[in-house]
């Protein structure tokens, strides 16, 4: 890293910056585009069908399908790009943004590997270095950020069908966001602090010390929580093609419609980077006290993929909610749930456990 | 008379949601791995232009007028077929012949012309069914799409090479001149 930085003529700290958002940005705009594939290929495997299969790159180089992402993105570059004629061209064209930029930076501070010192700087594995005062609480603050971007596209296209596609899952998104922060919250006090690197510590690397075996309640609802979060089924309450259309994306297309539909990858790429944090040990490898950076970058990978597919496993497993069922449950389930979780962890706390 | 329709009382575990989740999940893994681990062959998917189902026996698809052993069309333009089609998409025009050297009385007829259209016909075999020689037959081609109108009038010697590849024998554009009579007819 020091021989790179001298040749770019910056100090180690800029050069490892920008190499992370790079890695990371890229990353997992990357992923989340794969993962449009992996979700249409796993959806056809749960259903016994196949699957897109055929995209080739060069018309030759079939490698199952892989370059699906890639012909889709084409494809969705050169189709016309309409805006509808009342539409509020402004905000119309802000909303992919609004949705896709908050997806993004929900990453942000999310540790992907262990702190390794090299030639005398101490370099961290996380875009934000640990102790910048916001730690895990800029997730979910950038996680409530995106019901802009679905309310906006929703309101900006005057559409009747989206409006109410994007008043359901905003609706959606707050209620859940109680519950969820409950449950959090209860992992701070555990932990002791809300930076992401002092939760994966206080886990450490026994898989039975991780906080899924202590908080398994609080796992279910942030778990649950998360789908609503990420307006995925069995919550997806912006999208509905039985009742309202499409849904907030009614009324876009072309790159814009790709951008929106990328966003919710995004954002359960994220999702699924902060379960694994939260509840998994993070980096952490099982039964290694110190491992190497590299294994730890790969286990937390692991880790977050696995979560990434078991939101795909999910979706085409389990039928949607009645709207009203959703918020029954939100409201009556994960958030006395939730309560009850960070009470309990409250008095054994308080018990001097 | 009204019906007591009976409520399934869940369990306690089914009413947790979880367990009933997880079940359903296991469910749905099963299925993935058994689709995953599955050779392309014996998947239920038949992936078309690279692979083909073989079409049962009794498939009614493109036809084939039949012929003899030297090529001759076994048609004997009796129209039956034209009249019992549903579609009205057969056109027969007819002709004499002379078999062989005995011409005197023994002209026999064929068809000048046999066409379907095969943007109207409806495949329901009828024309099969009616034909007293056994002459047209509905078999298992289904591939019949064409880039114009035209290319679907199928002619005479179209109809009777339909087959022909597949059945390893040569196409013919003429009526040969046979070398035997079909038919002896005592004088
Ligand atoms: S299959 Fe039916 S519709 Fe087609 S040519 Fe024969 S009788 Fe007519
Ligand atoms: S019914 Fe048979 S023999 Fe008669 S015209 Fe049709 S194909 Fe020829």
């Amino acid at each position: 890293m020091d021989k790179l930085a001298s040749l770019l003529h910056t100090t180690p700290a800029i050069a490892w910056m920008v190499a992370k958002l790079v890695i990371v940005f890229g990353g997992v705009f990357s992923l989340a585009a794969l993962w449009t594939w992996v979700e249409r290929r796993g959806a056809a495997m749960i259903q016994d069908r196949i699957g897109p299969n055929r995209a080739a790159l060069f018309g030759k180089i079939k490698i199952i399908g892989l370059a699906q992402p890639l012909a889709d993105g084409i494809k969705f570059f050169f189709k016309e790009d309409l805006v509808p004629h009342d539409a509020n061209k402004g905000l119309f064209w802000l909303a992919p943004f609004l949705a896709l930029v908050p997806a993004l930076m929900g990453f942000a501070v999310i540790p992907f590997g262990r702190s390794f010192v090299s030639g005398g700087h101490e370099y961290h594995m996380a875009l934000l270095d640990p102790g910048n005062g916001m730690g895990l609480l800029y997730p979910l603050a950038i996680g409530g950020m995106a019901v802009y971007g679905v309310l906006v596209a929703a309101w900006s296209s005057n559409n009747k069908w989206a409006i109410l596609g994007g008043m359901r899952s905003s609706a959606t998104m707050v209620s859940y966001e109680i519950g969820m922060s409950l449950a959090v919250v209860t992992i701070f006090m555990t932990a002791g602090g809300y930076d992401p690197s002092e939760v994966i510590k206080a886990q450490g690397h026994l898989p039975w010390a991780w906080n899924i075996v202590r908080q398994p309640l609080g796992f279910i609802v942030f778990f649950t929580c998360m789908f609503a979060e990420t307006n995925r089924l069995p919550f997806d309450f912006a999208e509905g093609e039985s009742e309202i259309v499409a849904g907030f994306n009614t009324e876009y297309g072309s790159m814009k419609f790709s951008l929106l539909a990328l966003s919710e990858y995004c954002h359960l790429m994220t999702a699924s980077a902060l379960i694994a944090t939260l509840y998994f040990g993070g980096w952490q490898v099982p039964f290694m006290q110190n491992p190497p950076v590299m294994l730890s970058v790969a286990s937390f990978l692991v880790k977050m993929l696995f979560f990434a597919w078991v939101f795909v496993w999910i979706r085409w497993t389990l039928p949607r909610f009645r709207y009203d069922q959703l918020m029954h449950l939100g409201w009556k389930a994960m958030l006395p749930m939730s309560m009850v979780n960070l009470v309990f962890h409250a008095w054994r706390m308080s018990q001097g456990h | 008379m009204g019906v007591v329709v009976k409520k399934v009382e869940l369990s306690w575990l089914d009413r947790t949601y979880v367990w009933p989740v997880m079940k359903g999940m296991g469910i749905t893994l099963r299925h993935f791995f058994r689709q995953l681990f599955t050779p392309t062959a014996k998947r239920y998917t038949i992936q078309y232009p690279d692979m083909k189902k073989e079409m049962p026996e009794g498939y009614r698809g493109l036809h084939e007028l039949k012929r003899f052993e030297d090529g001759a069309i076994k048609c004997v333009a009796c129209f039956m077929c034209q009249e019992a089609c549903p579609a009205r998409c057969i056109s027969i025009e007819a002709e004499e012949f002379s078999d062989l050297n005995i011409t005197q009385g023994f002209e026999e007829k064929r068809p000048a012309k046999f066409s379907i259209d095969m943007l109207r016909c409806i495949y329901c075999g009828m024309c099969e069914e009616a034909c007293p020689k056994d002459a047209i037959w509905l078999r298992k081609d289904y591939e019949v799409a064409a880039y114009d109108r035209l290319a679907m009038q199928y002619g005479k010697w179209d109809l009777m090479n339909t087959y022909a590849k597949a059945d390893g024998k040569e196409l013919i554009s003429e009526d040969p001149t046979p070398s035997v009579p079909r038919r002896t007819i005592a004088m």
